[in-house]
């Protein structure tokens, strides 16, 4: 496994690591997803620079795009659950229990 | 919602799953997951009330990491193999990595506590679609790619197909049920992916048929517990007459329409020399059977101790439109002397 | 040269080790700004200097305003920062696994992976980057144009999430 790979798959593992146990923020949640796609532009962008292929190498812009899309859905769904639960907790998110 | 947004979120919708069906580069294809969460978090937040926004927050992020992932492994693919196409997908890591992610957006069992949860936040269209329509794109990749390890596939559809039946069993909320019915009916086409990707096809069109008709019942009735529902013979009665057929179908009993692709997935599974797998799946649908009877039994079977304080509603007009339930509950019910043409439509 | 690059990666790791680290969300939004600016390190050393332009102007320019606003709307009075001890203790764990995977599974004498501009030296590689930009609006204006739908659909998605049935202000008061 070369270094770059490992840099790449550490960072998108601990992102995920981090979105997966014990959040107390929404906001902290969303910020590990930023985190995961932010290691697959890198991973995206060293993979075309290193094939040297070009038509490969506007795929990371619109990775960047379409996560920047997910990002702002993601705020507009804080600011929803902050109108409707009062907080950003995960902890509050219980009500579908029943 | 305006009717220009909605226009928008549909046809979104349809254009995510479009791009996912038709790519063959793993971007393109999360790009069309990714264009069906985004479409679909207004419909399901578009009442705003806590329970919708928080089934919409719950879909979000499980959808969001479950594609983050599927692209992740597709980045790996293409570090390991240099190979972007998903047919062309052979290193065993981005595979598995991949059946994962794409059970995780299914709701597969081991992953699959966000279905229930989210389904019970929403209107019961929402769910109509959600258990539908969004089932496509993902299955569709999950028939596309090389088969994984096969006993994966297996674990997850055992697992599903058990899990989805001991979920529903102490259930009274239908969203519930129907979520973990969902699982189970999913789980059944994971089980037979590797071996014959056209029998899933069958049994995701068999599973469109049935939900679908269950989920218009319901809407129709506008019941979503099961006391809700054991009044609804005062509703329609003709229909609460048909229901048991469709929710028997959707379980799986030999004169409907249910009963074709889970004899098909039965056979297939022999063949392959998988008795004791067969066996078990068969055995896990009687878990299912059992919440499928009692809704049964509270609806049509018994009179529930419960007062109509009013005119029997069924001599109101009904404002919704009937003709869809009408055509789906006869097609879950009687299309069974249909398997060999049906067969003959999904050959790959 | 190559110091830099693994200074860079390492800083990568260790920036991702902060967000995932369960503190309260600016310190993981200033561990996203590492991981960018790392990020960016990375991507240039590989010869990309437009993408990494890209990067450094997106992150750093648009997304992070709107976390750091965000940040501001789930501010708390006492925030939960490295002074606790079983935040150190995770991040020490966390990034403890990673090193020990590191040395299990990183290669000597890989080179870098890829092919860096130690080796391809400037041109060629930025030549191809190039040629791979202009292409996204000649042979990828599909994608383009699907990019730009996606754009305006985040638009009304964002629009409806936040109207809230037009009542109520903008969060309810705790």
């Amino acid at each position: 496994m070369t270094p770059i790979l490992f840099a790449f798959s550490s960072a998108f593992t601990l992102g995920l690591t981090g979105l997966v146990f014990h959040r107390v923020h929404l906001l902290s949640a969303l910020l590990c997803l930023e985190g995961m796609m932010l290691s697959l532009y890198i991973a995206l962008s060293t993979w075309s620079l290193g094939m040297g292929s070009a038509s490969s190498s506007a795929l990371p812009l619109f990775l960047l795009a379409i996560s920047a899309c997910e990002a702002g859905a993601g705020l507009a769904i804080l600011v929803a659950t902050a109108r409707t639960h009062g907080t950003d907790r995960l902890q509050s998110l219980n009500l579908l229990q029943w | 919602m305006s009717p220009y947004i909605l226009a928008i979120l549909l046809f979104s919708l349809g254009l995510g799953t479009t791009i996912t069906f038709s790519s063959t580069h793993w971007l393109l294809a999360w790009v069309g997951l990714e264009i069906n969460t985004l479409a679909m978090l207004p419909l399901m937040a578009q009442n705003h009330h806590p329970r919708a926004v928080e089934a919409a927050t719950k879909y979000f992020l499980i959808q969001a990491s479950g594609a983050a992932v599927l692209l992740f492994a597709g980045v790996i693919n293409a570090w390991l193999t240099g190979q972007w196409d998903i047919h062309q997908a052979a290193h065993p890591l981005p595979i598995a990595i991949i059946t994962l992610a794409l059970s995780l957006k299914l709701g597969l069992a081991p992953l699959h506590s966000w279905l229930p949860e989210v389904f019970q936040g929403l209107n019961l269209t929402t769910n109509l679609i959600l258990a539908t329509w969004q089932k496509l794109a993902p299955l569709a990749l999950m028939l596309q790619i090389q088969p994984p390890h096969s006993s994966l596939l297996i674990f997850l559809g055992l697992m599903s197909t058990l899990g989805g039946g001991w979920g529903g069993l102490n259930q009274t909320q239908l969203r519930k049920i129907l979520a973990y019915s969902s699982t189970a009916q999913l789980g059944w086409m994971i089980l037979v992916v590797q071996f014959s990707p056209s029998l899933t096809t069958l049994a995701i069109l068999v599973y469109v048929v049935t939900t679908s008709a269950t989920f218009l019942t319901l809407k129709l009735n506008k019941a979503t517990n099961i006391n809700m529902l054991a009044i609804s013979w005062a509703k329609a009665p003709a229909l609460m007459a048909l229901t048991p057929l469709v929710l028997l179908s959707l379980a799986g009993l030999p004169p409907m329409t249910g009963f074709m692709p889970k004899w098909l997935i039965l056979q297939e599974l022999s063949k392959q020399g998988l008795p004791a797998t067969a066996t078990i799946t068969a055995l896990t649908a009687l878990l299912s059977l059992y919440y499928y009877l009692r809704l049964t039994y509270a609806m049509t079977l018994t009179m529930f101790p419960n007062n109509i304080t009013s005119t029997p509603p069924w001599r109101l007009p009904s404002a919704q439109l009937t003709l869809p339930l009408a055509i789906l509950a006869l097609a879950a019910i009687s299309l069974l002397p249909l398997t060999p043409a049906a067969m003959a439509l999904v050959a790959l | 040269m190559a110091y830099f690059v693994y200074l860079f990666m390492v800083g990568l790791v260790l920036g991702m080790a902060v967000v995932a680290v369960n503190l309260s969300p600016y310190f993981a939004a200033f561990g996203l700004v590492v991981v960018a600016g790392m990020g960016c390190g990375v991507i240039i050393s590989f010869g990309g200097s437009f993408l990494s332009l890209v990067l450094f102007l997106i992150y750093l320019g648009g997304m992070l305003v709107v976390f750091a606003y965000s940040a501001a709307l789930a501010a708390e009075p006492f925030p939960e920062s490295f002074g606790t001890t079983g935040a150190v203790l995770y991040f020490m764990g966390l990034v403890g696994v990673v090193g020990v995977f590191a040395i299990l599974y990183i290669e000597e004498g890989s080179g870098l992976g890829g092919c860096s501009s130690d080796e391809v030296m400037g041109m060629s590689s930025c030549v191809t980057e190039y040629d791979g930009m202009s292409q996204m609006y000649g042979p990828g204006g599909f994608l383009l144009v699907l990019c730009a739908w996606v754009l305006l659909l985040t638009l009304f998605v964002v629009l409806e999430m936040t109207r809230g049935s037009s009542r109520g202000p903008l969060r309810s008061v705790k």
